[in-house]
């Protein structure tokens, strides 16, 4: 009378994966919209301050009409010993002429000007207009900052913002 | 010719292929937006001149050392809350916003007076800028019809011309017969040290752009019955005329003038 019989040897049917591509290219298409690709892995730690009301900078960022100036501890120990207070510069994807230059506030008027011919072609602003972005570190000395401000001065990119982690609800 | 099967193709590496580019984006992309305060830096000026004289009430000072103090140098003294200093700032912008152009000749002459430590405005109508605008029209046509003329100079006398345009075309968004203006002299001044530390040096640009914001966001929201932040964002995004002329009306009524001084030590 039984209606349920037990087959004896039946094996488990296999579950339809026709549809994983789809949900995975679902997932793709999302983070290719919703982040940013990094500019670059600085060789210093920052750890950058909250603040309010800033400015959003990602829109600049997806026209690539920013330039980003890291100022931090060099991950390297041995390294921070030989720096103003311990603090160096990291300027992203730039060939520099020595290694040490590469962490040196004078060197920042000819990186900024090779990244602004680099872009000429696709930027039509002028060089006072395209940001420079100084990432520091919560600790770093603002006289670096002023050093860097005065450097650009000179080759009139006239535009810096300082950055921070805004805390205000968007 | 019989019909002949078409080979099915084998998509069960695709899934594979995806996971491969799902996670190449997850590891070479980030998720966090950045964002800065946005300064300008001042032109450098190759001939020295002598420092123009500014009356004390125009300038707010804001002295941060390297041991985390901050003060606000012929005002308020030491703070020892940062987050007041916004409320400080905004105090700087209204004290004297609300008086009228003789109540405010009255409070300049007498030192006693609370709002004669603050900056004053003065309130400009069409007729005066329709009276400038025809003056700043004669001198450029002048000054490009002299001979030899210097092109900076030129540029100067258009910039002049063009900055009562914008007055003209404010004042008719404002919807008022007076456009108000806080002295042009009044700014926000941060002195810091060598080694002061960039979240301290930060913290101040943040509370500077908070008052701003506010004070913005309140005249925003009664001309336009728009906040100031959905205006600006919207403007980033499309970049329209119409929103152009707003925030720059806002601009005009609460200027963000900061001067950050290069420390010496």
């Amino acid at each position: 009378m039984s209606k349920f019989k037990k087959e004896g040897k039946k094996s488990a049917p296999g579950v339809n994966t026709s549809s994983l591509p789809d949900i995975v290219f679902m997932l793709l298409f999302f983070f290719m919209v919703a982040t940013t690709t990094k500019e670059a892995d600085p060789t210093v730690e920052v750890k950058i301050p909250s603040g309010v009301r800033a400015t959003d900078m990602t829109p600049y960022k997806q026209r690539s009409e920013i330039d980003f100036a890291y100022l931090g501890v060099p991950r390297n120990k041995a390294r921070a010993a030989e720096f103003d207070m311990g603090y160096a510069l990291f300027l992203d994807n730039v060939e520099q002429p020595s290694p040490g230059e590469l962490y040196n506030t004078n060197s920042i008027r000819k990186w900024k000007q090779d990244k602004y011919d680099e872009k000429r072609a696709r930027v039509k602003k002028p060089i006072s207009e395209v940001i420079t972005c100084v990432k520091a570190d919560k600790g770093a000395p603002t006289g670096i900052i002023f050093d860097m401000r005065t450097e650009l001065q000179e080759i009139e990119a006239l535009t810096i913002a300082y950055a921070v982690r805004d805390n205000s609800n968007i | 010719m019989a019909k002949r099967d078409i080979p099915e193709i084998n998509a069960g590496s695709m899934a594979d292929i995806a996971f491969l580019l799902l996670i190449f984006f997850l590891v070479t992309t980030t998720m966090d937006r950045d964002q800065a305060y946005k300064r300008r830096i001042p032109k450098k000026i190759d001939v020295p001149q002598p420092p123009v004289e500014i009356q004390n009430r125009n300038i707010f000072s804001i002295l941060a050392n390297s041991a985390g103090e901050v003060y606000i140098e012929k005002r308020d003294g030491r703070i020892q809350n940062l987050d007041d200093l916004s409320d400080k700032v905004l105090e700087f912008y209204q004290k004297n916003e609300k008086l009228t152009p003789d109540e405010a000749l009255v409070a300049a002459a007498n030192p006693n007076h609370p709002g004669n430590n603050y900056p004053f405005y003065t309130w400009t109508d069409e007729e005066f800028i329709k009276g400038e605008i025809l003056k700043a029209e004669e001198d450029l046509e002048k000054t490009e019809n002299t001979e030899n003329v210097d092109p900076a100079i030129v540029d100067f006398k258009a910039q002049i011309l063009s900055k009562w345009m914008d007055k003209q075309k404010a004042l008719e968004m404002y919807g008022k017969d007076y456009l108000p203006e806080i002295d042009y002299q009044a700014h926000c001044r941060i002195t810091v040290q060598q080694a002061t530390t960039y979240e301290l040096f930060t913290k101040i640009h943040s509370e500077l752009n908070e008052a701003i914001f506010q004070l913005r966001d309140e005249a925003s929201k009664e001309i336009f019955n728009e906040s100031y932040g959905v205006i600006s964002r919207r403007f980033d995004n499309d970049q329209s005329r119409e929103d152009a002329d707003k925030l720059s009306l806002l601009k005009l009524l609460y200027p963000d003038n900061f001067i950050e001084v290069k420390p010496k030590r």
